[in-house]
């Protein structure tokens, strides 16, 4: 059996939903967005959206809507998820704690009946008398909200309509009246129903209007008091309220779909549309008195304001400002002007919100060469397109760098100077030190009179009552900061050299080999206050003040020598506090105190790259907690620094990390540099809030970006990216793209400049080709009938050739009319030396049900050139393309096909494999072939090299319907499929029968909540570092259409049978919202069926047991047991679980 | 002018084009189905072992690893599919006639059989050693009942009547006040056993009283329930089951035995065999309809006769009896398998494999 966890390593970040209201109080005004199965509300303040709680849902959020009781001065919010979970949800405070109240919740679903094809359409009566739910067709559900009921039931009404468009609540009704548009065999109509809440039916039809526009799709409802609906259709804006109807077709919402609207004003006059080009526009009702004081609407206008990401809904917040939530690319939140700026927009972003959905392909490439991958992502769609590079851990963004070989350590100093700005660098060298003055942009070398420039500084820093201090391995100086001169100097009393030292702003700790001295600062004087021999040779002292605002220290910690240990000493008697020996061979080489979320920590960096921590007791001085991560390989130099008010530590090794806290636990974060020897806080004039990074070769000077986990910069295409596949030898990416293009009287245009029409250097494949057109039945390909009618959408598909560091396009290879960019790798071929880019593409004839016709395209790309060098005809859609021992397997529409390269740098057929429906997806390992279907699930092929041909050698007859395939070993197979779940199949080489063996077994199942569009292997972290108490093995990463990338990574069997039970006892303990069960949640659930999940982990679950109080951990650890040493079970402590829990999360 | 329809964003005819909008998020499930099912693959082909008679009716037996078929002289084969050729497993004399119709329950324990005349005309066997366990001697035809196999219903003319499995005793009996004289009535118990329809009429289970009596729009067809417990399949009309509206008229099903597929939400439609000069004459294809909303997907030509079809649980293989001469005494009579949604390999010219693969057939 194989066991796997699989957990989310970024979250989703596709907006589907978006509402504005009172939900954290009745004075918040707040904006609530859905990401797929997440919640997050904000809270609208002068200065910008704040979040203040984050929901996860066990559901895909399918509509969410606020709304208001009679007897609420708030709002609740009412949510219908994928799967029909019902739920109306508070928020309560208390004091600082927002909590989320399931107030009511039930299943809204039907044994029978036939799930629209228009959705889930949930409406609320304005007057929040009832809740309308149109999921089937045929049939009208209502919830009644006229009591506390828990249970929330739903109750049928039939409907004639049974294609029902879109459904609204009317305004000023006496009793509860939906609008709704529906078609049939005639067109489509709109027709309205009074609903009675006592017989739970309908009761009559205020009015109706047959025969709207053919395409009309939305209906606003009015408020009061104009009352009525707006019926948006393709070209035209239909207003009625049973008596007036006012019809316009305004030219400006011609070209594109109205996807959604949001209103304005409470009066119901001004509403903002949003189509799916990404237009936004204002509708304003325009009135006139119907002479007895009431208004009527007389016309309607529509006006565009500008562009904004293409919507998916939109939301008005206040005073002009909007939230744009869009699935296809960034969020925003904009801002509306009274004036047009200079291009005749009257819309401002103000903000943007990053979003991966959807992830069409990526790939893990380790760029810096640091052992630790990136993903580059193709995310988003049409005018949203671009490429995301998602790194693990914190960017530092370079302003200025200086040469200089051999520094052995850095300090910033404020010298001779009023502000409190750095204005100094003082560098060691070997024997020497260096003063360099910083002086707006410009760097200079200086001296200070004071300082010894003939030897190699240990530390040197701003102290107390304007001083300076320079300790050399000679003596500690003290200089005057204004006047540069030195007022008093401390020398050992034996003639030893100081060996170590370390000093905050009052205090000097310094020893000589095993002689740890104890020096306070004075004005213009260093008193020594304490001398003690340890019994070995001192490797490295820490004296940092612990506690908000603390100037002095009470406790300095030592790292020592030959006995491997670490001491806690009092000051300012040096006695001993607390001794941990920390085992092992590996001596320490830099300690650190510091303080954490308002918790003391001891860290102790080893020669090894290695590093302890512990929790130390500011009083007793006591170590607790040990635990040990691996950072890099080479010693680690510890150093404090503040980014945005809070502490954190930069470890300087071969691979620099940041230590920071979140939710009170350890977090460690790559840098994006390759090597740092050491570093520090750089706060000067022209380098504000900067770190001083010392390399080999160089100094650095840069800001850190923003901490947080994972690191995302955009690269804009604004073109459609599909594939993309690596180069190392030519340092570029291969990205296949598609851009609309448009036809108007000149010919096809791009509808707007985009990667492929911006780049200098750009080849067309030729129109004509090599292919014989219409041979094989092709119609439609040449000829006069090509040309596409006026005003429409063709799609063109580019190859583009994008630098890994600038990623910068390079160059763009256009396709021909009609021929589809499908798959791309980059591979060699046989004994080929070259690295070439190969596509497959597909010719589609809109008419056919799939392509007949397609090409295999070889490029080269070197000197800036992109070379044709081979390209092959194929009779279909090239799917999928893999490089398979030399040669070149692809999935061409049922089959999979293997091609030789010859010498003459031909691809030459050489065998070929029938049994699918259109063969999707490939993946390879040696000589196996994972071939996923599109319907028939995976079947494993054999490569025999003797006989040339491929061997089917097992099967999932599973009827999944596959998006995406991945081998996790020799006899594991991980799919995706199209209704959200994932499953693991087993092949069975110990089968006793030929028919068992040739059978998959589906050892696993897990619904995901979300389309799995590709599985990579890689890691976003490290690998191997060091101890950890997680057993797992191999990462698989996987992106999906709402943005999110997790993880998957195989567990053993004990490892599986404990996260079971812990995930078990958390689904009790946690509460979910919604009050839907997490079984239920995680079942294998498709259109046909719905089985329990198995062998996998739900590691969003688990780790969700770090964000518990801790008696609520106390409550999830009792009874739990681990397997300890010897096989024996324990019991499993609190402790135990936080550092299992805290080391599976540090594997993404 | 009203403007044209915009192609909308997940239909798209061509499936080079779909895949990739269902990777932005536009599911177009349908369209994949209808895909699916306009295009089958013989991979195996089961001939009778001997000349005598032909084969009449074929069922998966659960499991997807064997068929059980029907044949002229009455007697039911079961033949293993799985291993690389179909093997012929075992054999019983089941009937003395044309055996109409086979149906398995769930558990794969219990066997229905009709046929034309003689006795026993209708019977349950266990398939453990094939042994009759009830003969239904006046029943023309019997099915298990749906959501829970515990019963049985016989139809007899316009008389349906439901027994017991485990006693074979009769429980109910449900005779139409007036006849509809279909003339192929089969009596059939809705998706959730609640409801029978027979002869046109539905009878509530519980009660046994008539509740609508569906217009007589065809001569033959009762009519079958569809799988989603709404609607009625009667020959060419769509019954709406809670307002007994016609919902809908699909000429393509007329004359013709619907099999619902057990997933996917597809229906296959075979001609019912039409007495042209006293001979039974059969279509020579079957067709694709989607049972969501009875388009018309395909019609698929098998050159031969086609008697009955059957699919497997997954959708994934289809059994069709294909008979070729004429009606008593067909020159070549095989049980053909097809793979749901494969091409025939058949345009493909160049490669020699296909060939191999034709083989297998």
């Amino acid at each position: 059996m194989a066991f796997h966890y699989v957990v989310t390593a970024h979250k989703p970040t596709a907006v589907t939903s978006c509402v504005t209201g009172n939900f954290t109080s009745p004075n918040d005004l707040n904006l609530i967005v859905a990401k797929n199965t997440r919640l997050e509300i904000y809270l609208v303040t002068p200065e910008g959206l704040r979040p203040v709680k984050e929901v996860g849902l066990y559901g895909k959020v399918s509509v969410m809507k606020l709304f208001r009781p009679q007897y609420e001065k708030k709002d609740l919010l009412f949510i219908v998820t994928m799967r029909y979970n019902a739920m109306i949800l508070e928020c309560v405070s208390d004091g600082e704690n927002l909590e989320i109240i399931t107030k009511a919740h039930g299943n809204v679903s039907d044994r029978i009946g036939k799930p629209s094809d228009t959705g889930i359409i949930a409406v609320i009566d304005p007057k929040a008398r009832v809740i309308g739910l149109r999921l089937y067709d045929g049939l009208f559900k209502i919830i009644p909200l006229d009591k506390d009921n828990s249970e929330l039931k739903a109750s049928s009404i039939r409907m004639d309509e049974l294609q029902v468009m879109d459904v609204e609540f009317l305004h000023g009704c006496s009793n509860p009246t939906i609008v709704l548009i529906h078609q049939d065999l005639n067109g489509r109509h709109v027709k309205t129903h009074e609903i009675s809440l006592r017989d739970k039916e309908f009761v009559k039809i205020p009015w109706r209007q047959d025969n709207v526009e053919t395409e009309a799709s939305m209906i606003i409802p009015v408020p009061s008091p104009l009352c009525g609906a707006i019926v948006i259709g393709q070209e035209s804006i239909l207003y009625h309220d049973g008596i007036t109807s006012v019809a316009v077709a305004p030219p400006v919402i011609k070209q594109s779909t109205i996807v959604c609207y949001a209103r304005v004003d409470p009066g119901g006059l001004r509403y903002l549309l949003g189509d799916m080009a990404g237009h936004l526009f204002m509708l304003f009702l325009e009135t006139e008195s119907r002479g007895d004081g009431a208004d009527v609407v007389k016309d309607l206008k529509v006006e565009l304001l500008g562009e904004i990401s293409t919507p998916e809904c939109i939301t008005y917040l206040d005073n002009g400002v909007l939230y744009i939530g869009s699935r296809l690319g960034d969020s925003q939140l904009v801002k509306l002007n009274t004036k047009a700026d200079e291009n005749g927009s009257y819309v401002t972003i103000m903000e943007s919100f990053t979003n991966l959905a959807p992830i069409m392909d990526m790939c893990v490439v380790d760029l810096e060469r640091q052992g630790q991958g990136q993903l580059v992502t193709c995310s988003g769609a049409f005018k949203e397109g671009s490429l995301r590079i998602i790194r693990n851990g914190i960017g530092i963004q370079e302003h200025a760098s200086i040469d200089l070989p051999g520094i052995k350590g850095m300090w910033a100093l404020t010298v001779a100077s009023v502000g409190k700005q750095d204005n100094t660098l003082v560098l060691a060298f070997v024997g020497q030190t260096r003063v360099l003055s910083l002086n707006g942009e410009e760097v200079e070398e200086t001296e200070i009179a004071g300082f010894a420039s003939d030897q190699q500084t240990f530390y040197c820093g701003n102290v107390t009552h304007e001083q300076i201090i320079q300790v050399t391995p000679i003596s500690a100086r003290l200089v005057s900061a204004q006047s540069k001169t030195l007022v008093s100097e401390w020398k050992p009393h034996t003639e030893k050299n100081i060996s170590v030292v370390a000093c905050n702003s009052e205090q000097i700790v310094v020893s000589t080999g095993s002689d740890l001295y104890y020096i306070e600062i004075h004005p213009n004087e260093l008193i020594m206050k304490g001398h003690v021999t340890l019994d070995v040779e001192i490797a490295c002292l820490d004296i940092s003040p612990l506690g908000e605002n603390a100037t002095s220290a009470q406790l300095v910690a030592v790292g020592l020598w030959t006995d491997i240990s670490a001491y806690i000493l009092r000051l300012p008697d040096l006695s001993e506090a607390y001794k941990e020996n920390l085992g092992g061979e590996i001596i320490p080489r830099s300690v650190l105190m510091t303080c954490f979320e308002g918790h003391n920590y001891l860290l102790c960096a080893l020669g090894d790259g290695s590093m302890f921590y512990f929790s130390l007791h500011k009083d007793s001085g006591m170590l607790t907690d040990k635990k040990k991560v691996t950072l890099g390989t080479q010693p680690t130099v510890l150093r404090t620094f503040r980014s945005l008010s809070t502490t954190n530590v930069f470890a300087c090794s071969d691979r620099p990390t940041v230590i920071y806290s979140s939710n009170h636990k350890l977090v460690f974060s790559n840098v994006n540099m390759k090597e740092v020897n050491h570093m520090c806080s750089l706060n000067a004039e022209a380098y504000p809030d900067s770190l001083a990074l010392a390399t080999d070769n160089c100094v650095t000077i840069g800001t850190i970006d923003e901490i947080q986990k994972l690191h995302i910069r955009t690269v804009p295409l604004q073109e459609s990216p599909r594939r993309i596949a690596y180069q190392e030898q030519s340092q570029t990416f291969g990205v296949l793209s598609v851009r609309m293009d448009i036809q108007d009287s000149t010919g096809l245009n791009p509808s707007r400049p985009s990667a492929s029409t911006m780049t200098q250097s750009v080849t067309v494949s030729s129109s004509v080709g090599s292919l014989s057109l219409g041979k094989s039945g092709v119609s439609g390909m040449s000829g006069a009938n090509t040309t596409p009618e006026y005003g429409q959408e063709i799609e063109v598909h580019n190859l583009l050739i994008i630098d890994q560091h600038t990623f910068e396009v390079l160059h763009a290879h256009q396709l021909m009319q009609q021929e589809y960019a499908m798959s791309l790798i980059s591979c060699q071929l046989g004994d080929d030396p070259n690295t070439y880019y190969v596509v497959g593409t597909a010719i589609v004839n809109p008419e056919e049900a799939e392509p007949k016709q397609g090409r295999l395209l070889i490029f080269q790309w070197a000197d800036s050139k992109l070379t044709p060098i081979s390209e092959k005809e194929i009779k279909g859609s090239c799917y999928s393309l893999a490089e398979f021992n030399g040669k070149l397997l692809a999935s061409i529409n049922s089959t999979v096909r293997l091609f030789e390269w010859t010498a003459e740098k031909e691809l030459r057929l050489e065998c070929s494999h029938f049994n699918n429906i259109i063969a999707l997806y490939l993946k390879t390992k040696g000589d196996f072939v994972l071939v996923g279907d599109l319907m028939r699930s995976m079947t494993l092929l054999q490569y025999k090299t003797m006989e040339g041909s491929f061997e089917e050698i097992a099967r999932d007859y599973n009827p999944n319907w596959m998006t995406a395939v991945e081998i996790l070993d020799d006899d594991v197979f991980l799919g995706s499929e199209n209704s959200f779940n994932m499953f693991v199949c087993q092949k069975d080489s110990a089968a006793t029968t030929d028919e068992e063996r040739l059978q998959m077994q589906e050892v696993g199942q897990f619904h995901v909540g979300d389309m799995v569009n590709v599985f990579r292997h890689g890691s976003l972290v490290m690998q191997n570092l060091g101890e950890t108490s997680t057993p797992t093995s191999g990462c698989v990463l996987f992106g999906t259409v709402g943005g999110a990338i997790g993880l998957v990574t195989q567990i053993p069997s004990e490892f599986y049978d404990f996260l079971l039970e812990l995930q078990n006892k958390l689904s009790t303990v946690i509460k979910s919202v919604g009050k839907i069960e997490h079984s239920y949640w995680r079942s294998f659930h498709t259109d046909i069926k719905t089985e329990p999940c198995e062998g996998f982990i739900d590691g969003d679950l688990i780790e969700s047991f770090l964000d518990l109080s801790s008696e609520k951990m106390k409550e999830v650890a009792e009874g739990l047991q681990l397997v300890g040493e010897g096989g024996m079970k324990q019991e499993c402590t609190v402790d135990d679980l936080i550092k299992m829990v805290e080391d599976l999360t540090r594997i993404h | 002018k009203c403007p044209d329809p915009k192609p909308k964003i997940q239909a798209a005819n061509n499936f080079a084009m779909r895949s990739a909008r269902r990777q932005i998020g536009y599911q177009s499930k349908v369209l994949d189905r209808k895909l699916i099912h306009s295009r089958f693959c013989p991979v195996h082909t089961i001939r009778l072992p001997n000349d005598d008679g032909f084969y009449t009716c074929v069922k998966f037996l659960p499991g997807d690893q064997h068929i059980i078929v029907g044949s002229y002289t009455g007697e039911i084969r079961v033949f293993n599919i799985n291993s690389g050729s179909a093997n012929e497993e075992s054999t019983f004399s089941a009937h003395d006639s044309y055996v109409v119709h086979i149906e398995p329950n769930r558990e794969g324990n219990l066997l229905l059989s009709s046929s034309t005349w003689g006795r026993p005309l209708s019977a349950l066997w266990s398939l453990n050693g094939y042994e009759m366990k009830y003969a239904f001697d006046d029943e023309e035809y019997i099915e298990f009942s749906k959501a829970t196999q515990d019963r049985i219903i016989g139809t007899k003319g316009e008389i349906a009547t439901i027994y017991d499995v485990n006693t074979g005793t009769s429980i109910t009996r449900l005779v139409p006040t007036v006849s509809n004289q279909y003339t192929r009535n089969k009596a059939t118990f809705s998706p959730n056993d609640d409801l029978v329809l027979s002869d046109g009429v539905l009878f509530d289970v519980g009660s046994g009283h008539q509740i609508h009596k569906l217009d007589k729009l065809n001569q033959m067809q009762s009519g079958v329930f569809h799988p989603n417990g709404l609607e009625i399949v009667s020959n060419t009309e769509v019954w709406d089951i809670r307002t007994f509206q016609l919902l809908k008229t699909v000429p393509v099903l007329n004359q013709c035995q619907v099999v619902f597929a057990p997933v996917n939400s597809t229906m296959y439609a075979i001609s019912l065999e039409q007495e042209v000069d006293e001979d039974p004459t059969f279509d020579s294809s079957f067709k694709t309809v989607d049972a969501s909303d009875y388009s018309s997907i395909a019609t698929i030509d098998v050159r031969r006769n086609v008697y009955d079809l059957a699919v497997n649980r997954f959708d994934t293989q289809i059994a069709v009896v294909e008979n070729q001469g004429v009606y008593h005494a067909p020159q070549e009579s095989v049980v053909r398998l097809y793979d749901v949604g494969r091409k025939r390999d058949d345009e493909d010219e160049q490669e020699e494999e296909d060939d191999e693969e034709e083989d297998m057939s």
